[in-house]
């Protein structure tokens, strides 16, 4: 370690008030304050609603009051949160990964204990519930759970009546980082929980609900810890909603060009989440304006207008708002030049919008060398040409003839500047669409005769 | 426990009490330096004894070899449980570990020990973030199911009411793209990259504020955003908050200006609202010099931002004669407009304070003389009195005459004679019997007071002062024992108050009590008579 002379302690000392004092400026104290007051009632009442069930049946007046007001706190809370989460873990609860006061009084350990007689650790709400709707739940946690699988029974009888916005998760404990046996880190569960964050988010926001890039944060934190370039994730299982399967799609080429081009693990995960909100905008435009040209000009500002509800002064959060703004502008206009979050989201969005749109024509090879052309004028050239470093001759997706007259599917980014033109493959049937099991590394063998579209 | 333990116990310790110094102190005191100090040389010393240090985090201990070297059951204090409730089950720091990251580990705890709820990021993102080589940190990567073996799912959607549904043709049309090029691997150059990952430091923001702040505005302007947006409002406030923690006066500056600019007085009320705070004040003190008493230009924009009771806050403590004097001129620049803060501050102000601001209310604001007399006059000090008293003098239009005449009965004979002035000056016939009352009542009064006493009776009603004066100034002496004091009070005054009298020659009056008097009396008279002869002396037109 080097030894700080009194300057640098100063420089220290200037640096901490900084940031402690930016940090307060960023603070929502409000919210988290109310969340943490809300979901406590959440919690108390439930658990007392419980515990209570053991001894009255559930139709006892002695419910009316609790059932009431955890109706009126979860609505609360729903409405200021969307779906709420209600975990407990460890004799902790948390709603929403707020930390829940038990204040001594053991009322969270009963929860938890309620909740694991069911073999559920956790309790999501999508909707508010009526006191009625309270009463059925607690009504069906008093029952005798099953013997086998019983949170799927509780989970069945909750269907039945008529309490699908409720979900039961598995019981939960912490979990070590590199903890042996449990950190084996998969890129294709880590691509759908990413793609139900976004759906979820994407369903909160058109819901007037105010975003929260925290979970999509923590997934941008994962995939860049997998590895953007795992080409797993580029074989895109496409298992979301076309909203949420664009955002992540978006996401993942954002990323990629935002690593080669030697952006921070922090930009990165700044560009992640504005990747995954950059479309945001189009959840609250009217249908009769929201498609087609309107659409496209009216949704960036509007995705700003709906970002602009969450509190608290963070850059990552100006930058987001900046490159939502941005996303559609052109490198050259008379405003000047977009951000760099705004100029990568660019290239990545339009990537994606002409294969989805137009990808049965056009190979991606095509719309990348299309967008190539297009450098200087609507796109940066030197991020233009870190996309194509990085995506390479035949982008992942693309369809190839290969000179022994087999069909594949390339499946990864650029590994190496040598490799640029012989990316892993799946061999592909093409009337079967099927593809292979195993990858084949174009480097070691084989060789492309010719790109298709498709 | 081993040296090694102890070693890395006193630099944990260390970290704590520099993390939580930012708690108890301003980050610029220096005892948080102190503070910075220890945790640098401690750490610094255990690493190179002892190298690695490896911290095993449980819900209130911290362990390192198995011996517990921190604990702290607080669950508001305890570094332990804060780590270990963020999900922090291990903190190492190696022995290659920076002053640099040491740095990063520590503000990210402060912030922690803060209590700030950041909406943007949790303990776990910050960390893999923070791209450390010396520090390690294992962490709880989120909740995993405990079950050995998991239950099916009844239905993975079972609360998904809806799906939000894209509109048909969003994100067209496309824009018109050339032919293809062919794809050829080319090298980037670094220049060309590094304008735009500079982009990615948070240290430099203010610009990008700005051109987000100009952005939005013109974007609500044009799309037609309800109005009040409170959205807006809460964002431009954390702008300021967030240019303010980070000294950014000028990009501040620029930010209330286009606000006034584009975004109505709405939100530049707001804003200015916003500044009012010790925070705006504080960082532009800390541009002067402490033995500075001017405000430099450039700061001088800066004028209308900085909040008055922030400075009349700072004003109430104990400072430097220059700070003190800089901070007085603040206050007078916003005046007349935000005199009634001053006017509510006053009594409870340091006399020369008060003296100060009341003297400059009254310069700025004289309509507001009264009410800065009848502030000053309530005060025990007699030098704000005197103040008071001045303002009263120098007021426009009607003034206050009943806590006037109350001060003929102050304690102090110098405030007494000087009530008696401005009553003599700015007062009429009807205060005549309060005039007199000192001088009858009996009371033993000084010969200034007296002189004083006459000669404002003669300003406010000369007429019946002049008969009152006939009967005072040939007072009959008892037998063998001469004036008592009350009449030789009246002489006196009755001397000074005819030479004060308006038209009439008090000559021949003064001359004759002269000639038939001696000592002090005789001196009075002569006296008396030069004044007269000075004040209606007009110099030859020439």
């Amino acid at each position: 370690m080097s030894h700080p002379a009194a300057d640098e302690l100063a420089r220290a000392q200037e640096r901490l008030g900084r940031v402690v004092g930016r940090a307060r400026a960023g603070e929502d104290r409000e919210l988290s304050q109310k969340v943490r007051e809300l979901g406590e009632r959440v919690a108390h009442a439930l658990g007392g609603l419980l515990k209570m069930s053991r001894v009255h049946a559930a139709d006892n007046r002695a419910f009316d009051a609790p059932l009431e007001q955890l109706s009126r706190a979860l609505g609360e809370l729903v409405e200021l949160l969307g779906p709420v989460h209600l975990v407990t873990v460890e004799e902790e609860a948390y709603v929403n990964d707020v930390r829940i006061r038990s204040e001594g009084k053991g009322i969270v350990e009963e929860l938890g204990r309620e909740l694991a007689r069911h073999n559920a650790g956790g309790v999501s709400f999508h909707e508010a519930l009526d006191p009625g709707a309270v009463r059925a739940l607690v009504g069906a946690f008093a029952q005798k759970p099953a013997e086998a699988a019983p949170r799927r029974a509780l989970q069945k009888a909750l269907a039945e009546l008529g309490l699908r916005s409720v979900e039961l998760s598995p019981r939960f404990r912490y979990r070590l980082q590199g903890e042996e046996g449990s950190f084996q880190r998969d890129p294709m569960e880590a691509l759908r929980r990413i793609l139900g964050v976004v759906e979820e988010t994407h369903e909160n926001l058109a819901a007037g609900r105010v975003v929260n890039p925290v979970p999509l944060r923590r997934q941008v934190a994962e995939i860049l810890a997998l590895g953007v370039e795992a080409p797993e994730f580029w074989e895109m299982p496409g298992q979301g909603s076309a909203h949420a399967s664009h955002a992540v799609t978006v996401a993942m080429v954002a990323l990629l060009v935002g690593k080669v081009a030697g952006f921070r693990q922090a930009f990165l995960q700044d560009l992640g989440v504005a990747a995954l909100l950059h479309d945001a905008g189009y959840v609250s435009l009217p249908p009769e304006t929201a498609g087609g040209p309107e659409g496209l000009a009216r949704h960036p500002a509007e995705g700003a207008r709906i970002m602009l509800q969450q509190r608290g002064f963070h850059p990552a959060k100006l930058r987001r708002l900046r490159a939502v703004l941005d996303h559609h502008r052109d490198y050259v206009e008379p405003r000047g030049r977009p951000s760099a979050l705004g100029q990568v989201l660019r290239l990545a969005e339009d990537y994606t919008t002409i294969l989805r749109v137009h990808g049965s024509r056009i190979s991606p090879a095509d719309a990348l060398g299309a967008m190539a052309g297009a450098a200087g004028r609507i796109y940066n050239p030197a991020l233009a040409q870190v996309m194509v470093n990085a995506l390479g001759r035949y982008p992942p997706g693309s369809l190839l003839e290969l000179e022994d007259g087999r069909y594949a599917r390339s499946v990864s980014p650029v590994r190496a500047p040598e490799t640029f033109g012989a990316p892993l493959v799946r061999i592909y049937d093409l009337r079967t669409r099927a593809l292979s099991a195993e990858r084949h590394d174009l480097a070691l063998e084989g060789a492309v005769r010719r790109v298709m579209p498709g | 426990m081993t040296t090694g333990a102890q070693a890395a116990g006193a630099a944990l310790v260390a970290l704590v009490r520099a993390a939580r110094s930012v708690l108890l102190y301003d980050p610029g005191n220096a005892i948080v330096r102190q503070f910075l100090a220890e945790y640098q040389a401690k750490t610094r010393a255990a690493l190179e004894r002892h190298g690695e240090l490896s911290f095993e985090v449980r819900p209130f201990e911290m362990l390192v070899g198995g011996e517990v070297v921190y604990r702290d059951e607080d669950r508001e204090k305890s570094l332990a449980f804060r780590l270990f409730r963020d999900g922090v089950r291990r903190l190492a720091l190696l022995p290659s570990v920076t002053w640099e990251e040491l740095q990063q580990l520590l503000m990210i705890l402060a912030v922690r020990f803060a209590g700030v709820r950041q909406q943007e990021e949790d303990l776990v993102t910050l960390l893999r973030k923070a791209e450390w080589r010396g520090i390690a940190i294992q962490a709880v990567d989120g909740f995993t199911p405990a079950e050995e073996s998991p239950e099916p799912g009844l239905d993975e959607k079972a609360g998904r009411a809806w799906r939000f549904q894209p509109p048909a043709g969003w994100d067209t049309p496309l824009p018109k793209l050339p032919r293809p090029l062919p794809l050829a691997y080319m090298a980037v150059r670094d220049d060309a990259l590094a304008p735009l990952r500079a982009e990615g430091e948070d240290e430099a923001v203010s610009d990008l504020a700005l051109s987000l702040a100009r952005d939005l505005l013109q974007e609500a302007a044009r799309a037609g955003w309800p109005r009040p947006n409170r959205d807006l409002v809460a964002f431009f406030a954390e702008l300021r908050d967030a240019l303010l923690a980070d000294g950014e006066l000028t990009s501040l500056r620029s930010l209330v200006d286009l606000l006034s600019e584009v975004g109505g007085a709405e939100l530049r009320d707001e804003m200015v609202r916003g500044l009012g705070d010790g925070r705006t004040l504080d960082l532009v003190l800390a541009t002067v010099p402490e033995d500075s008493a001017r405000l430099p230009g450039e700061l001088i924009p800066f004028l209308p931002l900085l909040g008055m009771e922030a400075a009349l806050d700072r004003l109430a403590g104990e400072l430097p004669e220059g700070r003190r004097r800089l901070l007085t001129q603040i206050v007078l620049a916003r005046l007349p407009r935000e005199a009634d803060a001053v006017l509510a501050r006053l009594p409870t102000m340091e006399a020369r304070l008060a003296c100060d601001l009341g003297r400059g209310l009254v310069a700025r604001a004289p309509e507001r003389s009264n009410e800065v007399a009848r502030q000053l006059l309530a005060q025990r000090d007699e030098a704000l009195r005197l103040e008071g008293l001045a303002a009263l003098e120098a007021a426009p239009g009607e003034i206050l005459m009943r806590p006037l005449c109350e001060l003929l009965r102050d304690a102090s004979e110098v405030v007494r004679v000087r009530a008696v002035e401005v009553l003599g000056r700015r007062g009429d016939e009807s205060i005549l019997d309060a005039l007199r009352e000192p001088l009858e009542a009996g009371r033993a009064t000084s010969l200034r007071e007296a002189e004083a006493l006459g000669r404002a009776m003669a300003e406010v009603a000369p007429i019946p002062a002049a008969r009152l004066f006939a009967g005072w100034l040939e007072p009959r002496a008892r037998f063998l024992r001469g004036l008592s004091p009350q009449q030789r009070s009246l002489q006196w005054a009755a001397v000074a108050g005819t030479g004060a009298l308006p038209g009439t020659d008090p000559g021949p009056i003064l001359t004759s009590l002269a000639e038939r008097s001696e000592g002090d009396l005789r001196r009075h008279c002569l006296d008396t008579l030069a004044r007269r002869r000075k004040a209606t002396h007009v110099p030859p037109c020439g």
